[in-house]
């Protein structure tokens, strides 16, 4: 059984993760970026609601879609082979990796058999789960977001906050700064239309000169070999039209049966993230440049990545993670992600989808204090386009990191990582008291009877809150006197 | 070259083999039905205006010119804009027309300039020197505001992206209501072509502080030639 863990090698995201606690705190201190945040889970949340004005289309779409995405991870291996088979007939070359380390190595190995060094790249969540930049850098090759959300994060030097909106975290005037500082003869403004103009001159130059285009992948439709992506600005398109070469990287969850899957996954991605019926661009590659044509990549190229997907596919619940279409909606309309943002995670991916796919990529190890940092108020799953119960994922993972580890793991890496003695024991004591009535009844009248020596002070709990007080007489006490009281005349 | 691929089938190999162990079971003859939802049928007027009225709050200009007046309204646009040159395909239904009439003596002084070349050694004359394009299209969604383009040899897959200013003719006949109902209609399962574009606006992001702003990396405008009352029905 043991086949199926993920021990990933230690990351940036890995120590980042460990560290939630303390980025809590940061980022909650900050109130700059919290009122980013504010604004802009508000902007997203309402948008979403108003592309969505008929509650029966939008619950049909939901379980079309959850039962769309289960089938084809019920057929997953067998799809990943026909994608493969039609990919390859069509002229696209397909690479398999299962840790990040093995797709980044396929990558800079195309690149450098070009002897290319100018790289576009459009956005990829998946290559940040990879940190290709950083890779490709090493060997001397320029790697540039072209996403203008991420060319503001790589300006700055972070990672991106938010899945679709990468540099949600950042206001007009400190993206003002960092241009001033970052781009060479920039004319100081906070006029957005002025901003982004300024990126496009810079980055369209960069275009006209790559070797090279990268992209992720939203769907890879299985039927046809055909890898669509959906974008607003045309960096997407640019990415893989212009450059000689384009290298497409995606998860294996994100293979689709039918073409006939993609209308009502497209219409429920692009409503649930942005409230847009359709994005600007959708943009369809079944083959490279075809004889005759003038533009398209000579070459076109899929990496697929497991990175601890096949260990969450392992177990049915938890296989529902895979259900993801990347909308983001689930971290929109969270309380936790809302005050804290996206950076506190550490991890890749923020928010609620983050807390349940992450422990699988990073381990749980890295990743315990994640599924803790939630309400499991329940918003996130009642917004998920392909109903993905995520609080109860949360409370799987939960119970994954407090089990009794075995000499071997069983589900996943980390497994048993929260579990502390004293915690344990509290438990089972708390458990035994209430199967035993002498012992619940004994426990209680002994509490009741020290109920003055209850502390102020308990921990973080009365950090913000005042302690408890216990009642002097337990609740059967006072149900026998109230009895005792009445049956005297 | 050999090394990547014995990495790579090594991958692959424990990859599926890790995947199928997991559903081996599966029986795929009983799985769930899927709902879909019904969309009530649109009349032909109905979808007219709603692919108008989405293209529109898309930020999309919509004119309507018929057969003849195509080259008189890109001219007309083109001048209110100071723009003197056009790039367009070869071969296209109004390729021909559109060379035509720039071509007449007293035209407007605009140039015409066909997407001839190989765009790698040549992409100046993409980037620097077209201010604005020319492009058919295959057929439109009505649901969304969406024009399908199927690039082709004749008309790139950069001619609808690079120029800042894009037009777009699209023949009303050839609407569709949804983006489903036309991949049924016309068997796009069946075989597609290198590369499928939808399109349904300029190029925008909000990516700065929510504020939408238009002109990203493609177009800064796309104005849609609404070809109605075509009568030349092929």
């Amino acid at each position: 059984m043991t086949v199926n863990i993920h021990h990933p090698a230690p990351s940036k995201h890995t120590a980042k993760a460990k560290n939630f606690r303390t980025s809590v705190e940061r980022d909650l201190a900050d109130e700059e970026l919290r009122e980013n945040f504010r604004g802009a889970m508000k902007f997203l949340s309402e948008r979403r609601k108003s592309a969505f004005p008929d509650e029966l289309e939008l619950q049909t779409l939901r379980e079309q879609c959850r039962l769309i995405k289960q089938r084809c991870l019920l057929k997953l291996p067998y799809l990943l082979e026909q994608l493969e088979d039609n990919l390859t007939r069509n002229g696209i070359q397909v690479h398999w990796a299962e840790t990040t380390e093995e797709a980044n190595s396929i990558i800079q190995r195309i690149i450098s058999k070009r002897e290319a060094t100018r790289v576009v790249k459009g956005k990829s969540m998946v290559s940040e789960e990879t940190e290709l930049n950083a890779y490709l850098e090493k060997f001397g090759i320029e790697c540039l977001e072209a996403d203008m959300g991420e060319y503001i994060v790589q300006l700055a030097k972070e990672e991106p906050s938010h899945i679709i909106v990468p540099a949600i975290h950042k206001n007009k005037y400190q993206v003002a700064d960092l241009f001033a500082k970052n781009i060479p003869g920039f004319e100081h403004t906070t006029d957005v239309d002025k901003l982004i103009n300024e990126g496009r001159r810079v980055l369209r130059d960069k275009f006209k000169h790559a070797d090279v285009g990268i992209t992720g992948v939203n769907f890879a439709v299985a039927e046809t070999g055909t890898l669509c992506l959906v974008e607003n600005e045309g960096n997407g398109q640019m990415c893989t039209a212009v450059p000689n070469v384009h290298i497409a990287m995606t998860g294996i969850e994100k293979v689709v049966e039918w073409l006939d899957d993609v209308p009502p996954l497209l219409s429920l991605l692009t409503r649930s993230a942005t409230g847009q019926a359709i994005t600007t661009y959708f943009n369809m590659i079944t083959k490279p440049r075809q004889p005759g044509e003038k533009d398209g990549p000579e070459e076109v190229h899929l990496v697929l990545l497991d990175n601890g997907r096949s260990q969450a596919f392992a177990d049915e619940e938890l296989r529902q993670t895979l259900q993801c279409i990347r909308c983001g909606a689930c971290m929109n309309h969270c309380p936790v992600y809302k005050r804290i943002g996206g950076h506190a995670y550490g991890t890749v991916y923020p928010g609620p989808i983050g807390k349940i796919i992450s422990p699988h990529m990073l381990g749980l190890d890295a990743t315990k204090d994640l599924p803790t940092a939630s309400s499991l108020c329940g918003a996130c799953g009642e917004v998920c386009p392909v109903k993905i119960p995520i609080p109860k994922l949360l409370l799987r993972l939960r119970q994954e990191s407090v089990k009794v580890a075995g000499p071997e793991e069983t589900v996943m890496g980390g497994e048993g990582a929260n579990r502390k003695t004293t915690e344990a024991l509290i438990w089972q004591g708390w458990s035994a008291m209430h199967r035993h009535p002498a012992l619940y009844r004994a426990s209680m009248w002994l509490a009741t009877r020290l109920h003055k020596f209850m502390p102020a002070k308990i921990g973080p709990w009365t950090s913000v809150r005042s302690a408890p007080h216990i009642a002097p007489k337990t609740l059967h006490e006072l149900v026998a006197q109230r009895k005792n009281t009445r049956a005297k005349p | 070259m050999s090394t990547i691929h014995s990495e790579r089938s090594g991958a692959r190999g424990r990859i599926l083999e890790k995947l199928k162990a997991q559903v081996a079971g599966a029986d795929y003859g009983k799985l769930p039905a899927e709902p879909s939802y019904a969309y009530p049928p649109m009349s032909r007027d109905a979808a007219l205006a709603r692919f108008t009225e989405c293209l529109q709050a898309n930020h999309a200009e919509v004119i309507e010119v018929s057969a003849e007046t195509i080259p008189l309204a890109i001219e007309r646009e083109l001048v209110k804009r100071n723009i003197s040159k056009l790039i367009c395909g070869q071969k296209g239904k109004f390729s021909g027309s559109l060379e035509s009439y720039f071509s007449r003596s007293d035209s407007e002084g605009i140039e015409l300039v066909k997407y001839d070349f190989p765009l790698s050694d040549n992409k100046s004359r993409l980037f620097d020197e077209a201010p604005a394009s020319f492009t058919h299209s295959r057929c439109s969604i009505a649901a969304t505001g969406t024009i399908v383009l199927w690039p082709s040899e004749d008309e790139p897959r950069t001619l609808s992206l690079v120029p800042p200013l894009h037009f777009v003719l699209v023949d009303t006949h050839k609407m569709v209501s949804d983006f489903a109902t036309l991949l049924k209609s016309e068997h796009w399962g069946a075989e597609l072509p290198a590369n499928v574009l939808l399109i349904s606006g300029p190029s925008k992001t909000a990516d700065i502080q929510q504020t939408l702003a238009y002109g990203a990396h493609g177009p800064k405008e796309l104005v849609v030639l609404l070809l109605n009352n075509n009568t030349d029905k092929e």
